[in-house]
């Protein structure tokens, strides 16, 4: 997309009212056209102006807490008043927590935005997507179960033939706590954008399905995290779909005990 | 910003207390109800922690990135919800103000808001509330109106550089 076409897209840009595709498009120009840019920034100014318009309203005194519980375990900090005496859904948040950081903040996203082709970042994505298994790994090793019946499922997403990207995803089974499943996307190939959401399952041999969540938006190298708790037992879900909006599946991958978990080649 | 990349608690609740209620009151404005706001208010800040290594304040006001963050889930949330349950919004509130942390910047910020809505006429606050605070597009605008979708984007482009020149020369740290 050249200057003339960006700039016929900006307001809309700044405003946040474009679709994926054509903001990923503009973003892209960005990158690269100072000129563009600063009109950009301009706009995108007079946009976050605009935010201050809304009437103050009160939140609830106890919203701020939540948010800091919340930045905290995303963090991976734990809070020491909250910590139990015995492990509850902490270990698990931990464990997303770590997750969300090697993915969503790491040097992959780094590396990701300094990537300025796509098939760049996919390569980064590739590297992201390693780490993220590794550490996956590195958690189960280090998170200590207070019950030795907890079982913690890794996998590799690969992508649907004619698709791309991948992803990693983990479930933790525990008959004592929440069960947990965590997933990350990476790499997804702009081409791709245009038919999200994407919405994730677990899914069991007999067919039962549960659902994790769903991706609305894709960053700039093609990822996303997602995860949710569950108040079900997880035994049995041992594979980890995803479907774009029409319902074709994106990528997919087999969930298996952290002993036969292998990194993805290089 | 680098206590909030560690999960500072202290940084955590000055970042919140400084544009907490900023956040909420504009996912209230856009969203209609409070459960809404709230969780819009949570994942706000949590995707500024994951994105906080971008920040580059060389290229903008903590605000304004903060502010865009929250405008674009707040929209990415509106559009996937149907116009039935589309809040009816207008500009002026019926929420009262409140006192709170760091009254005076907000006021300050407020302010300035509402000098660039003073700058639109009335056609173009209109146009600016159907784009901005109810997250439709320039062609579902056009569509909408019977009116060329390049005229809109012009008027649309417009009415961000009057909100953009109304405060010129009052930039705040």
């Amino acid at each position: 997309m050249n200057c003339t076409g960006v700039r016929d897209q900006l307001t809309e840009h700044a405003i946040g009212i474009l679709s994926l595709r054509d903001a990923s498009s503009v973003d892209r120009h960005l990158q690269w056209c100072a000129a563009c840019r600063k009109e950009a920034g301009d706009l995108q100014r007079a946009s976050a102006t605009l935010a201050f318009s809304a009437a103050a309203a009160e939140p609830p005194a106890e919203l701020q807490d939540r948010v800091v519980a919340d930045v905290r375990a995303a963090a991976g900090v734990r809070v020491a008043h909250q910590a139990p005496p015995r492990r509850t859904r902490w270990a698990a948040a931990a464990v997303a927590a770590a997750f969300v950081a090697v993915s969503g903040l790491g040097w992959g996203a780094v590396m990701a935005g300094r990537a300025a082709r796509f098939e760049d970042r996919a390569d980064v994505a590739t590297m992201q997507q390693r780490t993220a298994l590794e550490e996956f790994q590195r958690l189960v090793r280090v998170i200590e179960f207070s019950d030795p019946k907890d079982q913690v499922f890794i996998g590799q997403l690969v992508p649907a033939q004619g698709s791309g990207g991948g992803g990693a995803a983990m479930t933790l089974v525990s008959p004592s706590i929440i069960d947990l499943a965590i997933v990350m996307v990476n790499g997804v190939p702009p081409d791709r954008w245009a038919t999200l959401p994407f919405t994730v399952h677990l899914t069991a041999p007999d067919g039962e399905r549960l659902k994790v969540g769903r991706i609305e938006s894709l960053d700039s190298g093609g990822a996303d995290t997602i995860s949710r708790e569950f108040n079900r037992d997880l035994t049995g879900f041992d594979r980890v779909v995803v479907v774009d909006a029409k319902g074709r599946v994106v990528m997919a991958g087999p969930l298996a005990t952290k002993a036969d978990v292998a990194s993805p080649a290089p | 910003m680098e206590g909030l990349l560690a999960g500072s608690d202290d940084a955590i609740r000055a970042l919140y207390g400084r544009y907490g209620r900023p956040v909420y009151s504009l996912g209230l404005r856009l969203l209609g109800t409070r459960e809404a706001a709230e969780e819009l208010t949570q994942d706000v800040f949590v995707t500024a922690w994951r994105k906080a290594a971008r920040f580059d304040p060389a290229r903008g006001r903590l605000s304004t990135w903060l502010m865009t963050i929250a405008h674009n889930l707040a929209v990415d949330r509106l559009r996937r919800e149907t116009g039935v349950t589309r809040p009816t919004l207008v500009l002026v509130d019926e929420v009262p103000d409140a006192p709170g942390v760091d009254e005076e910047t907000l006021l300050i910020e407020r302010d300035a808001a509402m000098r660039a809505l003073a700058s639109l006429n009335d056609a173009e606050r209109r146009l600016i509330v159907r784009a901005y605070f109810r997250g439709l597009t320039a062609r579902e605008i056009s569509e909408a109106d019977g009116i060329p979708l390049g005229t809109i984007k012009t008027r649309l482009r417009t009415a961000m550089i009057k909100v953009r020149k109304a405060n010129e020369g009052k930039e705040l740290v």
